[in-house]
């Protein structure tokens, strides 16, 4: 049975619909990614999932707790890292995490031993008696980081656990991240980020304007694209409407996306076959290519399949 | 209870970064008193010279409950704060059940007014014996305590109940304003209950703010304390009951503004 399973999940803000009809089912001990552009409603969502808000319509259940009749219950097999880390009063991370993990009922020996081991692991043991008022953002990042870590809830929710954070550090958190699902906590990871999404996990749900548009594995999603491979090209000049539609004639070539007016993707099968006749393509039409590079999809075309936009694109709008 | 107890450290903590801002006013609060000793002393009536000695002696407890207010009150500020930068997001997500955050946090805000309110009253009662070698009983220190302890509490859950229902710290701080007025100069705080009473039967003032500072919880905090040290005004349990229904209540909206409000 699903740990986690959300029915027809709703929460307006007004007439603002957030998160609309949500349906997701989340496997014990999986990381389970929820990725969409900023506003997609993946924090909302979340906040439901932790009692923090209420939905409008539609329900959780979390572990078998509904999370409107039975939420006190439900609440305790949560943690949840924000995206905006909460650290009032406390002055130094030393005071948070400490009276965190007292809340969250950890013996005392226990306690210290994981909040030491966090602090270090974290590159924050130097630091831990400052005041968290000089913190860059990053470093406020992983305090928070550091909750759920020490923690270690049933259900442990990130959002966004590696904004701001320099590379290094994000490597590091993402084998933290793994290695608390190793120790048996199911992970829900909410993030904007593809690369992340992809690399830690298990099934990813892409969510979009409050709506699930697919859920899978990242593996079978990427094969799931009609026209299993791709090509960029960016060209020197802008590529004129007509001959998108012309490009598109070609055999084999699925769909063609516009990223900029002179920078197109393409969707195909057989990518080297046709290479030779794309090139071509373009010198008959007298538009010099500035580049031309083949790859792989990545969630990111999955999530232009749907939407016809790129998550970078539709986070501008 | 232990749940309970870590949000008290919490609120504690919090309380104790302003520990030199305490501090400051609590001697600001004492030096109102000699302030208030020396000038106003000989310009009150001859009836509160009889009876309290002097304006001295009837102030003290009054500033002692206004001190009682003004800290207990605090916390609703904190609260406005939390729900504006939404860490009340991370407190609402923590293990408590909803009844321990709303508990805890009315709770806090009292404790908090008992302590910063301690040295005053512990100020009050030695000056009176200095002054008029009075002492009260033990009995009399209890139900001190337990008025001022119900005043405090009723008060966090009052500020509770404001900072929620208002949101904007705008509003909050104009509400809060209103209230510190009303509670304040409707009040035995600064002149005898049946002096205000009096300007009521005369026309002076309108019935209804004499009917205020009548039920007001601080006209029975003070006036609790005064009975106990001076045995003036007469004990009444009407100023418990007064005290415990106003703390009910407010313990009561804050809870239910918790429950309500918070988590929209
Ligand atoms: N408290 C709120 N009141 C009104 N609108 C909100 C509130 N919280 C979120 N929203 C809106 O809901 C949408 C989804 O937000 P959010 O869940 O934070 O998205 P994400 O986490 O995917 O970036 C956004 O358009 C946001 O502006
Ligand atoms: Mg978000």
């Amino acid at each position: 049975m699903a740990i986690i399973q959300t029915v027809d999940l709703t929460k307006k803000f007004g007439n603002f619909t957030a998160v609309d009809h949500l349906n997701l089912s989340i496997e014990e001990g999986e990381i389970f990614g929820l990725l969409g552009p900023n506003g997609a409603g993946k924090t909302t969502t979340l906040l439901m999932l932790v009692t923090v808000i209420k939905p409008t319509k539609g329900t959780a259940y979390v572990d078998g707790y509904d999370i409107t009749r039975e939420p006190d219950k439900a609440r305790r097999l949560i943690g949840m890292a924000f995206q905006d880390p909460k650290l009032m009063w406390v002055v130094t991370p030393w005071d948070v995490l400490n009276w965190h993990a007292k809340v969250c009922g950890l013996s005392s020996l226990e306690r210290k031993k994981r909040v030491k081991w966090a602090l270090t692991e974290l590159g924050l043991w130097e630091n831990r008696h400052k005041s968290v008022h000089t913190f860059s953002g990053g470093m406020r990042k992983r305090v928070e980081i550091a909750k759920i870590l020490i923690q270690r809830p049933k259900i442990a929710i990130v959002d966004e656990p590696t904004t701001q954070i320099d590379i290094v550090g994000k490597h590091r958190i993402w084998n933290m991240i793994r290695t608390l699902r190793d120790e048996g906590s199911t992970i829900i990871l909410a993030t904007n980020e593809l690369y992340e999404a992809d690399l830690l996990s298990d099934r990813v749900a892409i969510m979009h304007k409050g709506k699930l548009l697919v859920c899978d594995s990242p593996k079978k999603l990427k094969d799931s694209i009609v026209g299993g491979d791709l090509i960029e090209v960016i060209l020197e000049k802008e590529a004129p409407k007509t001959l998108i539609e012309e490009l598109e004639k070609i055999d084999k070539i699925v769909e063609v996306l516009v990223l900029k007016p002179n920078h197109l993707r393409i969707y195909l099968n057989r990518a080297e076959e046709i290479l030779p006749q794309i090139t071509e393509f373009f010198i008959k039409t007298h538009l010099p290519i500035q580049s031309i590079r083949m790859s792989e999809p990545s969630l990111d075309d999955v999530f232009a399949h749907y939407t016809g936009l790129t998550i970078e694109e539709a986070e501008k709008r | 209870m232990n749940r309970i107890k870590h949000l008290l450290e919490y609120d504690f903590r919090n309380f104790f970064r302003y520990k030199w801002w305490i501090a400051g006013m609590i001697s600001m609060n004492l030096a109102d008193l000699i302030i208030m000793a020396v000038v106003y002393t000989n310009m009150v009536s001859q009836e509160v010279s009889q009876k309290y000695l002097n304006y001295f002696l009837f102030f003290s407890p009054g500033i002692t409950i206004t001190a009682l207010f003004a800290a207990a009150f605090m916390i609703g500020r904190e609260i406005n704060r939390e729900l504006r930068r939404e860490i009340s997001h991370y407190l609402l997500s923590l293990p408590f059940s909803r009844w321990e955050l709303a508990f805890g946090r009315v709770l806090s805000g009292g404790l908090r007014g008992m302590v910063y309110m301690a040295p005053l009253l512990i100020t009050t009662i030695f000056i009176t014996w200095v002054f008029t070698g009075n002492i009260p009983s033990v009995l009399g220190i209890l139900i001190i305590l337990t008025t001022l302890f119900l005043v405090s509490v009723g008060t966090s859950g009052l500020s509770i109940t404001m900072s929620l229902s208002t949101r904007s710290f705008e509003k909050f701080v104009t509400a809060r304003g209103v209230v510190y007025y009303i509670l304040f100069f409707c009040s035995s705080v600064f002149y005898p209950l049946d002096f205000i009473q009096q300007l009521g039967r005369e026309g002076t003032l309108p019935q209804f703010l004499v009917l205020i500072a009548e039920m007001n919880p601080l006209s029975s905090g003070a006036d609790t304390t005064r009975a106990f040290l001076f045995g003036h005004p007469a004990y009444s349990p009407f100023m418990l009951l007064n005290v415990a229904l106003f703390a009910l209540i407010f313990v009561l909206t804050a809870s239910f503004a918790y429950l309500k409000i918070l988590q929209g």
